[in-house]
């Protein structure tokens, strides 16, 4: 979880170096760094694509042997409304939580921009909820609302967790996209007596835009999987994590794998249109 | 920064700002623009840690938890053999994990960082697919493969190897080493790519030209100018290993939990609120000064970005 935000990031600008002369230290060495990695990525898929093939599996365990093709757990999922209910609760909390937290960090960003004492330890607080271990990020929070008197639910308390959780995230994906533009668009629109919301609106944010919406959905996609830190405060709220989570716990359900398929599937679409329009921005506003 | 030198623009307006690096000032009021998230950050990040730390010396009873200033709690911590042993076995286990993940991604990272244009942007985008997941999923699909009726033991029984299912690949510090290694790898693999991602060719070429075998171009070259992403990775996953809650939770069993599993507890099972803030906060102050020590060699904020800037 952590640092995939800033890994969401950072591969959508790979270094366009080419060197002249293509050299190769490692040749003799290559063949066997491409076994390993063949390995290493049947480490990473195997399992994965094992949980697609149970998903289809015809059998009341989560297991083998594979008893014949089926949809029926899909069916399940879809018909069962605590999922459902579950589902739309962390679309609800994923969407508010982006959008929330990309508009303190557009904000932040901005600000960071300036020269002002104690921007260090600015930087800092910002960083607090992802230096903060996880489980302790959920907790804290647990016992902050309890003694406040203000009851874990889906719309006070896993709110905040998720946006604490994203806004770091947020910041860090945001601030390389202000940090580098050129001025002199801004400079000239100055010059011309454009005031300072008219800049904002119709020269800074039109560039980074792209940049904007790619770490809405970057958050999306972290809130949409945040678990941790939600079960301390989910209350009776469950999350799609959190939800799956009683599942494995209770009784391996065996709609679980249908279940893991489609969060999956959620999580990399839209991390995936998010790294387009991360590739948009890195070419809009070349750093 | 890029700052708009003084002579592309006409320095005639009046309305511009100047700041001490020619350009114009940004937009906005620093106060206004860092007010909304700032307070947000300590409201519900700084002060309900603030109210943990305090919470640390208060006392738990079966009638609830009440204000108090007493360092029993942290004696408990650090005495009671069952917490320390715990404490020391966590931090084995997020050692170890380091450790294998470093030895395992490095070689991925380094064939990644070797490869040109669109096979480069493919293989490096099918690293990151999987990690687009949530971990629980990551964690939980381990238990079909090693389970009772998991892929390992049906391949086994189908092979004529064992006659009945084994038990113990499941529920032992094994199973949360591989679970562990499998959820984090890309925050080491991550790191490490980037900063040989930056290493000039031409380093490496003069190396090579110089007479280096590539045995020393590695050993002298590369492998000192990939330290920062290796660092970065080393401390990601170290302190996601020390805090995992859900790896050793589903794969470990009894014999598997690791210290998250016993904060939860005080909290979800035990309703000890001050002991397990006492324990949270001893994790926290773990995790701190690992970051102040190797503050020496890379900045926080670095960390967190893969080791680019550093």
């Amino acid at each position: 979880m952590t640092s995939i935000a800033a890994g969401k990031a950072n591969i959508a600008k790979p270094h366009a170096r080419k060197p002249e002369r293509r050299h190769r230290p490692y040749g003799g060495y290559l063949s066997a760094l491409w076994i390993y990695a063949g390995a290493f990525y049947t480490f990473l898929y195997g399992p994965l694509l094992m949980i697609v093939l149970l998903s289809f599996n015809d059998s009341e365990i989560v297991g083998f042997p594979f008893q014949g093709f089926t949809v029926r757990w899909y069916e399940v999922v879809f018909e069962s409304p605590a999922l459902l209910k579950a589902l739309g609760n962390s679309l609800g909390v994923g969407f508010l939580a982006a959008a929330i937290a990309t508009t303190l960090a557009l904000s932040l960003a901005m600000g960071f921009r300036h020269q002002f004492r104690g921007k260090p330890i600015v930087l800092y607080l910002i960083l607090v909820p992802i230096i903060i271990p996880g489980i302790i990020g959920g907790i804290v929070l647990l016992i902050f609302f309890g003694f406040s008197g203000i009851r874990s639910s889906l719309w006070t308390t896993v709110l905040v967790a998720h946006v604490n959780w994203v806004l770091p995230f947020a910041f860090l994906t945001l601030f390389p996209r202000l940090h580098g533009f050129d001025r002199a668009l801004e400079e000239a629109a100055m010059d011309l007596g454009a005031k300072p919301w008219e800049i904002f609106t119709r020269i800074v944010f039109p560039i980074i835009r792209p940049g904007v919406i790619a770490t809405a959905l970057f958050s999306f996609s972290l809130s949409f999987d945040e678990f941790i830190r939600t079960i301390f405060v989910s209350g009776f709220d469950r999350t799609i994590p959190v939800q799956f989570w009683g599942l494995i716990v209770d009784e391996l359900a065996p709609e679980l794998p249908a279940m893991a398929v489609l969060i999956i599937v959620i999580s990399i679409f839209s991390s995936l249109i998010g790294f387009y329009f991360m590739r948009r921005a890195s070419k809009s506003a070349p750093t | 920064m890029t700052a708009v030198t003084p002579d592309r623009v006409p320095a005639t307006t009046s309305r511009r700002k100047k700041v001490k690096d020619g350009g114009i000032k940004p937009i906005g009021k620093p106060f206004w623009l860092l007010g909304p998230g700032v307070l947000w950050l300590l409201i519900f990040g700084l002060a309900p840690l603030a109210f943990m730390l305090m919470m640390s010396f208060w006392t738990s009873t079966i009638y609830g938890t009440r204000p108090d200033f007493s360092f029993d709690n942290y004696a408990r911590v650090l005495v009671t053999e069952l917490y320390r042993d715990q404490l020391f076995k966590t931090l084995r286990i997020a050692i170890m994990t380091t450790a294998i993940t470093v030895v395992i991604s490095y070689p991925v990272a380094y064939l990644l960082s070797r490869l040109q244009g669109m096979q480069k942007a493919f293989f490096v985008l099918l690293m990151f697919l999987p990690f687009w997941t949530s971990y629980v999923i990551r964690a939980f699909v381990w238990l079909p493969i090693l389970g009772r009726n998991g892929a390992i033991n049906n391949a086994l029984q189908a092979l004529g190897i064992i006659d009945q299912p084994i038990d113990w690949l499941l529920f032992n510090e094994g199973a949360v080493f591989l679970g562990l290694v499998y959820v984090y790898t890309l925050f080491m693999t991550l790191p490490i790519y980037l900063s040989l991602e930056k290493i000039d060719p031409a380093l490496v070429e003069a190396a090579t030209d110089l007479g280096a075998r590539p045995a020393a171009v590695f050993r002298r070259v590369i492998l000192p100018l990939s330290w920062p992403g290796v660092l970065s990775g080393c401390i990601m996953v170290f302190l996601l290993s020390i805090s995992a809650f859900v790896t050793p939770q589903l794969l470990g069993g009894p014999s598997g939990i690791m210290y998250g599993n016993v904060i939860a507890s005080q909290f979800l099972a035990n309703n000890n609120w001050a002991f397990g803030s006492a324990l949270s906060i001893s994790l926290v102050t773990i995790v701190l000064v690992l970051l102040l020590i190797s503050s020496r060699w890379i900045g926080v904020q670095h960390v967190f970005t893969g080791g680019r800037n550093s």
